[in-house]
C-alpha cells in the first residue's frame, strides 16, 4: 500500500509536534487510542477565553504513518477556529484531505476522537473554574 | 467430534458447507477445547481430504476437495491459538471491533459528547509515556550516548509489562470459563453479551500490552 503524497510531507515534516501545559486552564488535552493497532495519540488545544479561538494546537503521536498525517493535520485545522466551529471537523473530511485508503479509516477517527476529547477536557475545566453561582440553587 | 464433511453413509466429500469454524469441527462455540483432539482431527481430516487420494474423484468432487482441505487448514490455524480462537468466536458473537470504534465516534459526534475510550485512560498514560521513554532511548543509542539510568528504566518496564500480558492469558482463561459455562446453560444473550463484552475489553488492553514488550525487547535488544 502507497501513502499519498499528503500523508508522506505530514509524516516528513509533521506540523505542531509538541506539547502545550497541561495544567493551564486555557488548556485542553486529549489523550485517546487505536486498540486495533495499538496507536496513542495526544492532542492539546490553548483556547482564548476571551474568544474561544483555538490559539495552539499541539499533537505527540506514537503509530503509523497515516495516524501521524492524521493528527498533524487536526492540528492545523484547529487553529484559528472556535471550540465549536473545530466540534464540526468530522474524521471523513481528513480521509479526504490526506485519501487514506479504507484500512487506515480509524486513523483519521483517531484524529477526530482526539479533537473532541481535548474540547471535552477544555470545557470541564471552564465549568470548574466559573464561579459557582450555577450550583447555588 | 463430529465433523461434516462427508457423506454419512457414501463417505464421499460434500460440497463445502457455509459453516463457522466450530461447526466444521464439529465442535460447540466454546472456548475450552482439547487441543490435542483437535489435533488429531486436524490430521485425520486432513489425510482424507488430501488431493493426492481423490485422483479418481471427478473435477466436481476434486474441486470440493480442494476448497474442503483449505478450509480446514484456516479452521485449525484460527481455532488451535487461544487468542485467535477467542476473536474469532467474538466475531461470530457481533463484534467488530474497528466499526465498533466508528460507531462510537459517530454516536459522540451526535450527542456533542466526548468519545468513551475502550481501555483505561490509566492504562493509555502509561502507553503514552512508554513511547515517550523509548524514543529517548532510540534518540540516544543514535547518537551513540546510551543513557544507562533509561536502560535500567526500561528493563523494570519490561518486567512489568511481560508479567501484565502472561497475566492478561490468565484472566481470558477466566472468561471463558464463564463464557462455556454460559453455553452449557443456554444462559440468555444478555448474560452471554456481558461476558463477550468482558472479553472485548480485556484483548482491546491486551493488545497495548502486547506492543508495548514488543517495543520495549526492540529497543534494549536492538
Amino acid at each position: 500500500m502507497a501513502y499519498s503524497d499528503k500523508v508522506i510531507d505530514h509524516y516528513n515534516h509533521p506540523r505542531n509536534v509538541g506539547s502545550l501545559d497541561k495544567s493551564s486552564s486555557d488548556v485542553g488535552t486529549g489523550l485517546v487510542g487505536a486498540p486495533e493497532c495499538g496507536d496513542v495519540m495526544k492532542l492539546q488545544i490553548k483556547v482564548n477565553p476571551q474568544t474561544n479561538v483555538i490559539e495552539e494546537a499541539k499533537f505527540k503521536t506514537f503509530g503509523c504513518g497515516s495516524a501521524i498525517a492524521s493528527s498533524s493535520l487536526a492540528t492545523e485545522w484547529v487553529k484559528g477556529k472556535t471550540v465549536d466551529e473545530a466540534l464540526s471537523i468530522k474524521n471523513m473530511d481528513i480521509v479526504k484531505e490526506l485519501a487514506l485508503p479504507p484500512v487506515k479509516i480509524h486513523c483519521s477517527v483517531l484524529a477526530e476522537d482526539a479533537i473532541r476529547a481535548a474540547i471535552g477536557d477544555w470545557k470541564k475545566k471552564q465549568e470548574t473554574t466559573k464561579p459557582a453561582a450555577v450550583e447555588a440553587k | 467430534m463430529r465433523a461434516a464433511q462427508f457423506c454419512h453413509s457414501c463417505g464421499k466429500v460434500q460440497p463445502p458447507a457455509p459453516a463457522d469454524y466450530f461447526t466444521f469441527f464439529g465442535l460447540p462455540r466454546k472456548l475450552h477445547l482439547k487441543e490435542a483432539a483437535l489435533q488429531r482431527e486436524f490430521y485425520e481430516l486432513s489425510r482424507k481430504l488430501h488431493p493426492d487420494l481423490s485422483v479418481r474423484a471427478d473435477a466436481r468432487e476434486q474441486a470440493w476437495i480442494l476448497e474442503q482441505s483449505s478450509r480446514l487448514n484456516d479452521a485449525y490455524r484460527t481455532l488451535k491459538d487461544p487468542i485467535q480462537r477467542t476473536q474469532y468466536l467474538l466475531g461470530l458473537e457481533g463484534v467488530q471491533l474497528e466499526e465498533q470504534s466508528k460507531s462510537a465516534t459517530e454516536e459522540a459526534r451526535t450527542a456533542g459528547t466526548v468519545k468513551k475510550q475502550v481501555v483505561p485512560p490509566a492504562l493509555l498514560e502509561e502507553v503514552f509515556e512508554l513511547n515517550l521513554q523509548l524514543e529517548e532511548a532510540r534518540l540516544a543509542k543514535k547518537m551513540g550516548e546510551p543513557d544507562p539510568e533509561l536502560v535500567r528504566e526500561l528493563e523494570q518496564q519490561k518486567k512489568k509489562w511481560e508479567a501484565q500480558f502472561e497475566e492478561s492469558l490468565e484472566e481470558l482463561k477466566g472468561y471463558w470459563h464463564e463464557w462455556d459455562k454460559l453455553i452449557d446453560h443456554d444462559a440468555a444473550p444478555e448474560k452471554r453479551a456481558a461476558v463477550r463484552d468482558k472479553m472485548v475489553d480485556l484483548l482491546n488492553r491486551r493488545n497495548y500490552i502486547r506492543n508495548l514488550v514488543r517495543d520495549v525487547n526492540e529497543v534494549l535488544e536492538g
